[in-house]
């Protein structure tokens, strides 16, 4: 993984000790909350209902058991002991003292780490396929790219007030698990007819309010000139966005409103003018960077496939987990190991510090020193033998982390709610863990199969109900919380909005309307291999509205 | 502290402050006989071409936020000082034609930053080509005369007043000519 030198050390240590001097000068009076809310913000802290959050940043999602280790310190020692791992890959602490945050900022600058860009109308942290450099599928690596999107996007002085926040996602298989069709850019990492490696590049999606899927506005371009392209569009979108209203001031609204054939051109002649410029990606770069990511030396370990078969057959348990939560690797001989933070009735994406430090020490072990944080909210172990798959699922049993739900109902997405986020309608995690507790047992939900459900707290989408096949939106209405469902939609490949069933239900009333639509599926799939999504495709919203709005009508 | 110098004015550059020899005016005819005026874009471009290239009195322009710059661009060597405006803070889109203006279509007068100039700002105005900045911000004033400038020691980006260095990336830069 990427490494910092000298250069990046001095540039992060200059920048807290800025933000040490800012607190400082906050603590003392001389700064009004006011005054010191863009410096805090550009530093990840956020002023949430009860107290400062941080934000830190897991650059693309990978971290290193050192790395890890930190984190679990920084949970025990100046948070409650946990952590949140949110949807951008990225980790939060909830009960940080503002004076403890600088010293948190020295402790995550040395295993190079910080908090920049984590909030703030910038370039946020770059997120990637969570098993980049691991899946079997792979075209390429997207990490050595959102690394080098990540340093030219940091403290950008003419991309640091643009109209908005800009997410931009790198994937490097066909199978997107990035979700780049909702993010301001996409970058699809794949090989032309001449087998050389570029970019599909997508712009303008987006979930919060008016969620949009991103237009495709090039077919393939060239790595050299990824950030000579990526200047043009944030340069059109920098002069052009709306600022008129914060609701439309993202990219997708612009895209929208100029349309995708007017905004193409623009950004082409942008382009035009600053192709051979100093930004243009010399391969020797493109190289140094990428060798940061080479593989792992990964050791022959052939003798894994018979021993999985004797302890997948001693212990159904374990079986059910190689199932769900290990994926195809590069290596035959190797897996990827989801690790989820999804135990039933549990905080989507919370850990303790200990949880954190057992991850830690797996992954030295066992997975060559390399965990990934998911865009779902899980871990990721990516380089496991499937000779150490047994004695790895053991260890993480000791602490809750070996549910086996990765893809399932029960691996729910949910943004903070009400219980944390100043800017939630309505509780989320309440929600997530009575339908955790209701779909818990592990035979029916391995039998609902692959379903992801995603809750959000308010509009702003943070838990991507849009794409979620079960997408449930909290709202208020007179005082009460409502929740309304979409069905459909889904954050792959085959990108969708979902699509609103109808009048929304009460806190009281979810959980079963979650169990009508799903007994529904059951009924109507053609048979188990036919997903729900697939199911949905297949016969559209009637069925489910038909069984919403008629059942739960006549239970009240 | 000994090094802080006593603002001259509130035109501010890297070589310090000074006077600014500019008067804002709406029009030609409000700036009296003021040798150096600056008017906003619609009225620079209602001026003839005679009276903006007139030897006895420079006329610069000021371009708000939303306003485009299209139609300066081809006449951009009889322009002596080109402001671009920041309302607020976060209005980030004279940024975007500072670059447009210094680095893409070589302007060789006087850029300026006018409006909200914060010291948060200075540095990425300085790099995106901003050559002045009229300073009417107390705090700002007293960390430009402390020649503070909250920069970072290296930059991500190329840009101006900086210079590549060797044995490290073609996008990095350091501070410096």
């Amino acid at each position: 993984m990427y490494r910092y030198d000298e250069f990046d050390h001095a540039f992060v240590s200059a920048r807290v000790e800025q933000f040490k001097d800012q607190v400082e000068r906050r603590l003392a009076g001389e700064l009004t909350e006011e005054q010191f809310r863009p410096l805090r913000l550009m530093n990840g802290v956020y002023l949430q209902l009860h107290a400062y959050m941080l934000r830190v940043a897991v650059p693309y999602g990978t971290l290193s058991s050192r790395q890890m280790h930190k984190l679990a310190h920084i949970a025990r020692r100046y948070d409650r002991g946990y952590g949140h791992f949110t949807t951008r890959q990225n980790i939060q602490y909830n009960w940080p003292a503002l004076k403890d945050i600088p010293a948190v900022l020295d402790e995550l600058a040395s295993v190079e780490m910080h908090a920049l860009q984590t909030s703030g109308n910038c370039i946020r942290n770059v997120t990637a396929d969570h098993f980049a450099g691991a899946a079997a599928d792979e075209v390429g690596d997207p990490r050595p790219y959102a690394e080098i999107l990540r340093q030219w996007s940091s403290m950008h002085p003419e991309f640091s007030y643009l109209p908005r926040k800009f997410k931009i996602a790198v994937t490097g298989a066909d199978r997107d698990r990035a979700a780049i069709q909702v993010h301001d850019i996409g970058l699809h990492l794949k090989k032309n007819e001449a087998g050389e490696l570029g970019f599909a590049v997508y712009v303008g999606g987006g979930q919060g309010r008016t969620p949009m899927v991103a237009k495709k506005i090039r077919d393939f371009l060239p790595v050299e000139d990824l950030l000579t392209y990526t200047t043009a569009i944030v340069r059109v979108y920098n002069l052009n966005g709306r600022r008129d209203n914060k609701y439309k001031a993202r990219i997708k609204i612009l895209v929208h409103e100029t349309g995708t054939e007017e905004i193409t051109r623009q950004i082409e002649a942008e382009w035009q003018a600053i192709k051979e410029t100093d930004l243009k990606l010399p391969q020797q770069d493109v190289d140094a960077i990428d060798t940061y990511f080479a593989p792992p030396n990964l050791v022959q370990r052939p003798e894994g496939w018979s021993g999985l078969a004797a302890a997948r057959k001693a212990d159904h348990a374990f079986s059910a987990w190689v199932d769900q939560n290990v994926t195809p690797h590069k290596n035959p001989d190797y897996g990827v190991v989801t690790i989820s933070l999804k135990p039933i009735g549990g905080i989507p994406g919370d850990a303790t510090d200990a949880q954190m430090d057992l991850v830690a020490d797996i992954a030295e072990k066992f997975s060559y020193d390399e965990i990934r944080v998911s865009h779902e909210q899980n871990l990721v172990l990516p380089h496991v033998a499937i000779a150490d798959l047994r004695i790895v699922y053991d260890l993480l049993l000791t602490d809750g982390l070996a549910t086996a739900n990765a893809g399932l109902i029960t691996d729910i997405i949910s943004c903070p709610g009400l219980d944390y986020c100043a800017l939630a309608t309505a509780r989320s995690i309440p929600v997530a863990q009575r339908i955790s507790e209701r779909f818990g047992d592990p035979e029916r939900q391995a039998d609902i199969g692959e379903l992801k459900l995603k809750i959000s707290g308010c509009i702003n989408a943070c838990g991507h109900h849009h794409v979620g096949h079960i997408g449930i939106l909290g709202v208020e209405k007179k005082g009460e919380e409502l929740y309304q469902i979409s069905l459909g939609g889904s954050g792959d490949e085959i990108c969708t909005i979902g699509d609103i069933t109808g009048r929304g239900f009460s806190s009281e009333e979810i959980v079963d309307a979650i169990e009508t639509i799903v007994d529904r599926y059951l009924e109507i799939r053609t048979d188990k291999e036919e997903t729900f999504l697939a199911t949905y495709r297949r016969v559209g919203a009637a069925p489910f509205k038909d069984a919403l709005y008629s059942e739960v009508a006549n239970a009240a | 502290m000994s090094d802080i110098e006593q603002p001259a004015g509130e035109l501010w550059g890297r070589e310090g402050f000074r006077e600014d020899p500019y008067v804002t005016a709406q029009t030609l005819e409000e700036a009296g006989d003021a040798p150096a005026v600056i008017l906003p874009l619609g009225a620079w471009l209602g001026l003839t071409e005679e009276t903006r290239n007139a030897s006895n009195r420079k006329i610069g322009v000021l371009v708000a936020p939303g306003e485009s710059i299209e139609p300066l661009l081809p006449i951009l060597d009889s322009i002596p000082v080109i402001a671009l405006q920041f309302p607020a803070f976060n209005d980030g889109r004279s940024y975007s034609k500072a670059e447009l203006i210094k680095n893409q279509h070589h302007f060789k007068g006087e850029l300026r930053a006018v409006g909200d100039v914060l010291i948060d700002q200075v540095a990425y105005m300085l790099r995106t080509g901003f050559d002045t900045m009229k300073v009417n911000h107390a705090v700002t004033l007293n960390r430009l005369a402390g020649h503070n400038l909250h920069d970072v020691p290296g930059y991500y980006q190329p840009g101006r007043g900086s210079h590549t260095v060797s044995g490290t990336y073609s996008w990095r830069r350091v501070p410096g000519a």
